[in-house]
């Protein structure tokens, strides 16, 4: 084990200086006294350098793709191209503020219409926006849309459940109850869902079946037609969650699959970063059913111009401020410019080839659950490792010794002690060989070693229990924990 | 890899598509090389002017204020821009550590004691607000400004139409621009209210001086302040008048207006409503050799673990914008941010009364304090015509305070204006010029 990440004893901001100021701000002519701030903001001075030195350190105390393989499952923790963060920062397209007027926002619009009209062929949806600021809010916004179009069918009083797989992502069930609907479970049958209990779940109360293909255990959903067939014959909606699209670029897509509406990641599939937990950028995309109710504001070419269009009476209205994450949404295009229709089809079959590769290989150590065919990723049980007194968690972070990160761990819920691996294709074959490498020596190194992993990052095990515990969850709670200790 | 596996081509690695799933092109065209790529955009992105080429004077929740680049070398560091949620605590001590601190300067600002790791915006900020209200409080409405701006209403309806909940607009006085405190009296004693929304400073852009006398008037309806940051570097903290909540658009800390996102949802709320609130949160706890850590927690809140009982769906938020904005603050630091607060309210003061001198039309439109933005109401013609005559001129004269979707109730012709850190007096003087201009050529052409 070579591997050592930096470990700074890096005091917190606002210890770096001295005790802040408590001068009172400015007097603002106008303001009444009782609006005015008294006291300074409580946060220290400090020189550029001392910020600059400070965040540099703790950016070194963190893991991300740049530094090593990062195979979350369903997260698709693929290479962030370099050339597209260039881009995003021209005056261009970082300095353009979005109540500019139309006239000169024209390229603007242009790359959100371009990218539209990209994505529409990519999911076989015509209807397409990009407001959403991440795929859960997509979803959302879809559960709103299907909301809003069963009561135009004055259907709403009756349609109030949304079925999902057991698989389904956290997201789906939060997003539908959001949106006002009841939601159900359908069991899944050896990791896929089971027609036969669909067949019996799906009814006049359905509003939508919100489904993942291939789903969270790596498996493509082969009875997909089946399933729309099922979903469109009581009268729903068939939801399609775009996480894990990466698998199945160029070979099939959620329109041919007969699906009404669906969310994308641009963060996962089309590599924008994903910036320590976001900014995502979410994409909506529709057929003709559900495409009226999409947000506004949608952008129309008209001869040469392009324009936002505010007159669609069905439409559910805005979902955020502004039109969508731009500068995201101008990396995923020219991700896509640089890829085109081969580099994306050679993107899918990589990536399902790096995860049966790797599956075949870890299958060695660990059982996998499901039938051996996976698609981008794939799913482990850690059961038989607590045989050895050793769990899930262990190995996860015994991983985190080697330089590498943790696979997606206690997800999906419906495996015993699961782990989940995705290493997308821009992993070479040496790297997917090292992360072999590096899983059977944590694996077979001893359960007291496993135990006290990690030993080679800026911290030791956390205790995340102690965290929820005792919350202490800014300076201020640091403040009052340490004059509580002081008080004899 | 394929021998490995015992198959020839990738083809075996799909039999599980069936046939009639298949597609044949998607039609997207070929590849490119990067120059060619970085052609593609550039030409694409010239066809914008952005900001520099304008006097701006953009107002409102997204700013197109200077940056120190300090912030943005931050930013661009991969270990973090590169990273994904810091599931693993051990292993992203970094931004974990970084959110805390940005949990801990939005406290700070705002006077509560809690706040989480982002939200996507300042409008999704404010839905978020009114779901976390009807955990605390009984009721179907939700009260707001009728001078919020129409994005964040529709936001807003959008949020409050899944459970059934109605949002209400309270109007506000026609001199002052002030909410009708009458009327949310009222109200709240109808006992079907459940939370109100003020913003400081308001859809207007000027500071609500009744603000403060809410929550005596709400009692334990709750609070919610929409703030924006800066003016938290002058303006007293929301929780130390009362408010539940304060939440805010954080993009003018650091992060580029880019069009329209990404942006930075803000949410702070009361210790003892925490594990009510939406999003991630980061938890100062210790490590197993007895030394401090930081991980995500209170995650039984959450959608990956309570999935249709979750506070929220959030799962990806503004991490990295979150990271921007503590890294701005730091560097410009409390007195900094009070004193372009200062001077940007200076030079409204300034822009307003310059306008407010030319016939026909009125600014500041309200009698009330402004600390960079302010609301000019037109006396002829439309805000868009009058806009567009500035433009010609290579002023960007603000934006029209109106609903553009058909239908909208019509409004009176007003722009909201607001002055940039890097207005010049030749700027200024400029946006009064050419608004004599426009108004005499509205005036003609009527």
């Amino acid at each position: 084990m070579t591997f050592q990440q930096a470990r700074w004893d890096e005091p917190s901001v606002w210890d770096l200086a001295g005790s802040p100021t408590a001068e009172a701000p400015p007097a603002i002519p106008g303001i009444p006294e009782r609006l005015r701030r008294k006291e300074a903001v409580r946060w220290p001075e400090l020189s550029e350098l001392e910020v600059v030195r400070h965040y540099t350190r703790l950016s070194q105390m963190n893991f991300g793709i740049d530094t090593a393989p990062y195979p979350l499952g369903s997260c698709t923790m693929k290479y962030n191209p370099k050339v597209t963060e260039l881009l995003a920062r021209r005056p261009g397209a970082a300095g353009v503020h979005p109540y500019q007027p139309e006239a000169t926002v024209q390229g603007a619009l242009e790359v959100f219409w371009r990218l539209e009209r990209i994505l529409a062929r990519v999911t076989g949806l015509p209807e397409v926006s990009l407001q959403p600021a991440a795929g859960a809010h997509g979803e959302y916004a879809a559960m709103l849309m299907v909301r809003a179009y069963f009561r135009d069918q004055g259907e709403l009083g009756q349609r109030t459940e949304v079925l999902l797989p057991d698989t389904a992502h956290g997201t789906n069930p939060a997003s539908a109850t959001m949106a006002g609907f009841t939601t159900r479970e359908i069991r899944d049958k050896d990791g896929s869902v089971d027609l036969a209990e669909l067949r019996r779940a799906v009814s006049n109360k359905t509003a939508c079946f919100m489904l993942t293909n291939p789903n969270t255990a790596g498996l493509f959903e082969s009875e997909i037609l089946e399933i729309a067939e099922t979903v469109h014959s009581a009268g729903a909606m068939l939801y399609y969650d775009g996480a894990n699209l990466n698998a199945i670029l160029g070979v099939t897509h959620p329109g041919r699959m007969g699906f009404d509406v669906a969310h994308l990641n641009l963060h996962k599939t089309f590599s924008t970063p994903h910036g320590g937990g976001g900014p995502g950028a979410g994409v909506l995309a529709a057929g003709e059913k559900l495409g009226p109710y999409l947000p506004v504001p949608r952008i129309v070419k008209e001869g040469r111009k392009f324009r936002l269009d505010y007159d669609r009476p069905k439409s559910i209205g805005k979902i955020k401020t502004a039109y969508g994450n731009f500068g995201l949404d101008l990396r995923a295009y020219a991700y896509i410019l640089s890829y085109g229709e081969e580099g994306l089809k050679h993107v899918a079959r990589r990536a399902v080839l790096n995860s049966n590769y790797v599956a075949s290989r870890l299958g060695k150590y660990l059982p996998r659950p499901f039938r051996p065919l996976v698609k981008h990723e794939f799913v482990l049980s850690g059961a038989p490792l607590k045989e050895r007194g050793v769990r899930t968690l262990d190995l996860a972070k015994r991983l985190l010794d080697e330089g590498v990160h943790a696979p997606t761990v206690y997800f999906p819920a419906l495996v015993e002690e699961s782990l989940m691996v995705e290493l997308p294709e821009t992993e070479s074959k040496r790297e997917l060989d090292g992360y072999v490498a590096a899983f059977e020596r944590a694996i077979t190194d001893t359960p007291e070693h496993l135990h006290a992993a990690p030993r080679s990052l800026a911290v030791s095990r956390v205790d995340e229990v102690r965290a929820a515990r005792e919350p202490l969850l800014s300076w201020k709670d640091l403040r009052a924990a340490s004059a509580k200790a002081e008080t004899p | 890899m394929l021998d490995a596996l015992g198959i020839s081509s990738t083809d075996a690695l799909f039999t599980d598509v069936p046939k009639r799933a298949r597609i044949g092109r998607m039609g997207i065209g070929a590849g490119k090389e990067e120059p060619e790529v970085v052609a593609e955009v550039d030409r694409l992105l010239g066809r914008n002017r952005p900001l520099s080429q304008f006097a701006s004077f953009l107002g409102g929740r997204i700013s197109a204020r200077y940056a120190p680049a300090a912030v943005d070398a931050i930013v661009s560091r991969s270990e973090f821009y590169t990273a994904y949620t810091p599931y693993q605590a051990e292993a992203s001590q970094g931004m974990l550590r970084t959110l805390f601190e940005f949990q801990s300067l939005w406290v700070e600002m705002t006077g509560l004691d809690v706040a989480n790791a982002s939200l996507y915006d300042g409008a999704t900020a404010a839905g978020e607000a009114l779901l976390f209200c009807r955990r605390l409080h009984e009721g179907s409405r939700f009260l707001v400004p009728a001078s919020l701006p129409w994005e964040e209403r529709s936001v807003l309806e959008n949020y409050a139409s899944g459970p059934g909940l109605k949002v209400e607009s309270v109007p506000y006085d026609d001199r002052t621009g002030r909410l009708d405190l009458d009327f949310v009296r009222a109200a709240v004693g109808q006992k079907d209210v459940f939370g109100l929304l003020a913003d400081v400073p308001n859809g207007f852009g000027h500071i609500d001086e009744g603000v403060p006398e809410l929550k005596s008037i709400l009692g334990d309806v709750p609070l919610v302040v929409a703030a924006d940051p800066l003016s938290l570097s002058v303006l007293e903290a929301p929780g130390n008048y009362g408010a539940d909540v304060v939440v805010g658009e954080g993009q003018g800390f650091g992060i580029a207006p880019s069009f329209g996102g990404p942006l930075l949802g803000l949410f702070a709320c009361r210790k003892e409503h925490v594990r009510s609130a939406p999003g991630r949160i980061v938890g100062a706890t210790l490590d197993a050799d007895g030394r401090r850590a930081y991980a995500l927690t209170l995650v039984t809140r959450e959608q990956h673990i309570r999935r249709s009982k979750a506070t929220s769906n959030i799962c990806t938020n503004e991490s990295l914008m979150a990271l921007a904005f503590v890294v701005y603050a730091s560097t410009v630091g409390p007195r900094g941010l009070a004193r372009l607060q200062s001077s940007l309210a200076e030079k409204a003061r300034t822009l307003a009364s310059g306008l407010g001198g030319i016939e026909g039309l009125k600014a500041p439109r309200f009698d009330a304090p402004y600390l960079g933005d302010f609301t000019l109401e037109l006396g002829r013609g439309t805000a868009e015509e009058f806009l567009d005559r500035l433009r010609r001129r290579k002023v960007l004269g603000g934006h029209p305070l109106k609903d553009p979707r058909p239908g909208a109730p019509a409004e009176p012709e007003r722009i909201l204006v607001g002055v940039q850190e890097t207005s010049t007096d030749k700027d200024i003087q400029k946006y009064v010029r050419a608004a004599q201009a426009a108004i005499a050529a509205v005036g003609r052409s009527a």
